[in-house]
């Protein structure tokens, strides 16, 4: 009889600081077990329930794409008791891990289309998980053109630097880089992401847009969407909620009749437009 | 099967029969409160209540339960230890037919989807519930109402009707109807029992004082979500758990690290939450979806009336009226039924 | 006069308050009591025109510390833009007291406030009465003359009023409003300027007498049944932090489960957070699903406090709580003492 509540253990294999006031990390996870990769078979866009078993457990979404064999990252930002305890681990540490958990980005549905990923800020590391998975020589040709727009406050912000610049390098996809105000030594563009979104103006015939930031710029950003013809199914977005169990046991993150962990995170504006304005 | 006969001053023997393999829990009194209690010796058992205080659904879903416990080496972890206790068999004697319909509910929720709460589901497999039906159901009770029934033998395992000195015994599903088999001792029931039985039955069928009209409800619900009625309806609630914690089919719960550093061992629980408080919602950012009293109680009838039988097909709420009694202000679950019934009328007659 | 005819009077004369408060709008709407739909309770109802009027009602079941809908002053009570609405506020004595040290408190701001000041009678102790009765059907509850009559399902029971009202309200010497002279016109109906107590404790001589054994042992029974539901906390007009001591986190100062060590914990810290504050009103006990009544150590705490500091909760604006003000003659014999 398996007990879902209990995590499978991981070590801790590298720690890496995402940004300049360090208060984002990407932990690198290994599992203590060989089986139990097996086990959490993922999708991108899902999350994990990972726990410092003691301190707490908080579910965060998994920034590795599941074409990156071996081992399974988180980035983290710290901002309460259990986040902070993370920020304070170190390499060979162990972290419990439950999952994965929630729907995922709907990737058999975007195959053959045109794929806008829009992220702002930290909420980016699901979208590094689709997109280094639409991108694996495996799945590249699932899906037509790639257009990346990643906006933050500052480029101290900016994380995963050396995987945007693998991707700049490359022919297949499109990336845009943007930051609210100017910088010294920035040659990327400036402005906020919505602007910048109406500039690169992409087109919605046969496209997907993915979107994922804070409240406000998913509304500005979801405007422009509108602005541009994409329709309410057209446009994706990963939605979080205060969570505790992660399997849709506990109560606490419905919206409507829906739980976000199981029925989400990942919901279309069309979704949404049917949920109560809850969230 | 046939009904059997269980003399009242049987049940001493009934309990000593069965609770060296089960782990029996009947109503007792603890402080002036009727609750269920594992038993340890059968004349604490109350025969002559309505229903208990507390439901029976913290038999099988405690107020603070183990997910697991752990071994550290000082820093890390080191050993996760199973429950063992979820093989243990229960009975649980004179559950109410609306408690034993909560039970039902609870099942389909945690059953629901890949992942199910095993922890929940095992114990439950591995409970008998001896039932007794309602002959005198409370004014606040509405059993009726929401598709219950004082009588309701359906998700019992062996169901009761107190006749005075005695019960009417009857097994309804297979493990009711084992356990009887195994009680050979218990007398043969008379057609006279079996009459008296059926007219104890409509008598409490008709006696019901409240009655809630929830024929439309779920829509109505839909569709008034941003009513303002619900600031009205809201008002005085306090936002405590009495509600919440009371009621057989709730089932929320917030999950909790307790770690014993000195002795580097500690457990994961779990314990009663509930959508009332101010908390539940609260994003580590400060944000919050449900911000005020308005929006936590219009939350949790929601819930009850409207977002449960869009998942299952059936209304949340079994009409056992314990919150009604209980609420510290009387926020009257039958006055705001009938306050959102009222939306339809008043949208009648304005279209 | 008997206890019936004086709730009725008591009544009519708050209702025309009410009408006559609603009539020349000095108050935005009416915060009382309503005939409450379960047995013995009342129901808290916020009324805003004057035909709602005769839904306020006194009785010896308003057991309820209106003054907790003030603070935090919830959204029904403010104006669509955010504004304070100008209430006007049934006020039995422990309200009154309860609405003053809010007010010395910097919690609430008085000038939108109208204390309809009644001269209570005392308060049923509804849980003992539940428990007396035990498993029957109350259907209907009535005082007449000095008793408290309690008809049922095939049953009527009578019971001394003198001796089944709250402990607390057996020994209440603020009956109405404390009249604070500095807030002399939001004042109306009865009302009675205090400056201090004249009370001898003498209902605690019995749990002083006990041994710290026996006291440990009754702590520990009374508070057992707990289900940290917390409505004793909501129910009290003192406890309006915006994070409770026991939901935070940053750290986990106390568990939250049901364990017992747990409970008593929540119990008595919270006792302590409220020394110098409590008002007496026996809100939490009233309320309490389980029946715990917490009487002993609300007065218990009272005591302390006078002893110690010359105070009493509620009384007057003038004067600080202990636990906000320092004193030079402050006794400090705990911290000094040789031995």
């Amino acid at each position: 009889m398996h007990n879902p509540y209990i995590p499978l253990l991981t070590e801790i294999k590298d720690i890496v600081s995402e940004n300049k006031v360090n208060d984002l990390k990407t932990l690198e996870l290994v599992f203590k077990k060989e089986e139990d990769y097996k086990a959490f078979t993922y999708i991108p866009g899902q999350f994990a329930e990972i726990s410092l078993i003691g301190k707490g457990e908080c579910p965060i979404g998994i920034a590795s794409s599941p074409t990156e064999e071996d081992s399974i990252k988180f980035t983290i930002k710290k901002m309460g008791s259990v986040t902070t305890a993370f920020h304070n681990c170190e390499v060979g540490d162990i972290v419990g891990i439950r999952g994965p958990c929630g729907n995922g980005w709907p990737i058999d549905e975007m195959k053959n289309k045109n794929i806008v990923v829009i992220g702002g800020g930290f909420a980016f590391s699901t979208l590094r998980s689709l997109i280094i998975y639409m991108l694996d020589n495996k799945y590249r040709n699932n899906y037509k053109d790639i257009t990346v727009i990643y906006g933050n406050r500052d480029s101290g912000e900016v994380l995963y630097r050396n995987d945007l610049d693998k991707w700049k390098k490359r022919n297949d996809l499109n990336v845009i880089l943007t930051i609210d105000q100017e910088e010294k030594g920035w040659k990327e563009k400036v402005g906020f992401v919505a602007p910048v979104l109406k500039d690169v103006s992409p087109s919605p015939e046969n496209a997907i847009a993915v979107v994922c930031g804070p409240p406000i710029m998913i509304k500005t950003t979801i405007a422009v969407l509108e602005e541009l013809n994409f329709k309410d199914e057209q446009i994706l977005n990963s939605l979080e909620m205060r969570m505790k169990c992660g399997i849709g046991k506990c109560g606490r993150c419905n919206i409507g009749n829906k739980f976000v962990c199981i029925d989400g995170p990942v919901f279309s504006l069309a979704e949404l437009k049917k949920l109560p304005n809850e969230y | 099967m046939d009904q059997k006969i269980l003399m009242k001053n049987e049940i001493g023997k009934l309990y000593i029969e069965l609770a060296e393999e089960y782990n029996f829990y009947a109503p007792v009194i603890n402080k002036g409160n009727l609750i269920y209690n594992k038993i340890l010796n059968p004349d604490e058992i109350i025969l002559d209540f309505y229903n208990s205080k507390i439901p029976p659904k913290e038999i099988l879903f405690p107020k603070m339960e183990t997910l697991f416990e752990y071994k550290t080496d000082g820093k890390n972890i080191e050993e996760i230890i199973e429950r063992k206790d979820l093989d243990e068999y229960n009975i649980i004697f004179g559950i109410r037919p609306c408690d034993a319909q909560a039970f039902m509910l609870m099942e389909n929720f945690f059953a629901l989807g890949d992942i199910k709460d095993n922890l929940f589901l095992k114990k439950k497999e591995n409970t008998v519930l001896i039932g007794i039906g309602c002959n005198i159901p409370k004014s606040t009770c509405f059993c009726t109402s929401v598709n219950g029934h004082p009588f309701k033998s359906d998700y019992l395992d062996i169901f009761m009707i107190d006749l005075g000195e005695k019960y009417l015994v009857e097994g309804i599903s297979d493990k009711g109807k084992n356990m009887l088999e195994k009680l050979t001792w218990l007398s043969k029931s008379t057609k006279a029992d079996i009459q008296k039985g059926e007219e104890l039955s409509k008598k409490a069928e008709e006696s019901f004082k409240t009655k809630l009209d929830v024929k439309d409800i779920e829509k109505i619900l839909e569709q008034s979500f941003d009513h303002p009625i619900w600031t009205e309806i809201s008002d005085i609630c306090m936002g405590c758990g009495i509600c919440s914690f009371l009621c057989p089919t709730c089932t929320c719960f917030d999950v909790i690290d307790e770690n014993d550093q000195y002795n580097n061992r500690g457990r994961r629980i779990r314990i009663w939450d509930t959508c009332q408080f101010c908390l539940y919602t609260l994003h580590t950012s400060g944000h919050n979806p449900r911000d005020s009293s308005i929006e936590r109680c219009r939350n949790r009838i929601l819930h009850k009336f409207c977002y449960y039988p869009k998942n299952y097909d059936m209304l949340g709420c079994v009409g056992c009226g314990r919150c009604i009694q209980l609420c510290p202000v009387n926020n009257d679950l039958r006055k705001i039924i009938e306050k959102v019934n009222k939306i339809k009328e008043e949208e009648k007659v304005n279209a | 006069m008997g206890i019936e005819s004086e709730n009725k009077e008591i009544e009519k004369n708050l209702r025309d308050i009410a009408r006559n408060l609603l009539q020349e709008k000095k108050v935005d709407a009416i915060l009382g009591y309503s005939k409450g739909t379960a047995p013995l309770s009342t129901s808290p109802i916020i009324i805003r025109h004057i035909d709602e009027v005769n839904k306020l009602i006194w009785n010896n079941l308003c057991y309820m510390n209106l003054a907790k809908y003030l603070v935090p002053r919830i959204p029904q009570l403010k104006s669509p833009k955010g504004e304070d609405l100008k209430i006007g506020i049934i006020a039995k004595g422990c309200v009154g007291r309860a609405l003053i040290h809010l007010n010395v408190e910097k919690q609430l701001n008085l000038d939108n406030i109208k204390i309809i000041g009644i001269s209570c009678n005392g308060i049923v102790n509804r849980k003992r009465i539940e428990r007396e009765i035990g498993e029957k059907e109350i259907f209907e509850v009535s005082t007449s003359e000095n008793n408290i009559m309690i008809k049922g399902k095939d049953f009527e029971k009578k019971f001394s009023f003198d001796e089944y009202i709250n402990e607390l309200c057996k020994v209440c010497k603020v009956k109405s409003p404390p009249k604070d002279s500095e807030l002399e016109d939001i004042f109306i109906g009865e009302s009675r300027e205090m400056k201090s107590i004249d009370d001898d404790f003498s209902d605690l001589k019995e749990f002083e007498s006990k041994s710290p054994e026996e006291k440990w042992q009754y702590i520990k029974e009374l508070l057992e049944p707990c289900i940290r539901c917390y409505a004793c906390r909501e129910a009290c007009p003192m406890c309006y932090c915006n994070l409770c001591f026991v939901d935070q986190n940053k750290p986990i100062w106390f568990g939250k489960t049901t364990d017992l060590s747990d409970i008593i914990i929540f119990h008595l810290v919270r006792a302590m957070h409220l020394a110098g504050r409590c008002v007496a009103c026996g809100a939490c006990s009233s309320v309490c699903p389980m029946g715990i009544d917490l009487n002993m150590i609300t007065r218990k705490l009272e005591k302390l406090v006078k002893e110690r500091f010359n105070f009493t909760s509620g009384l007057n604006s003038k004067f600080l709580p202990p636990m906000m003000a320092y004193n030079m003659e402050d006794d400090e014999e705990f911290m000094l003492e040789e031995n």
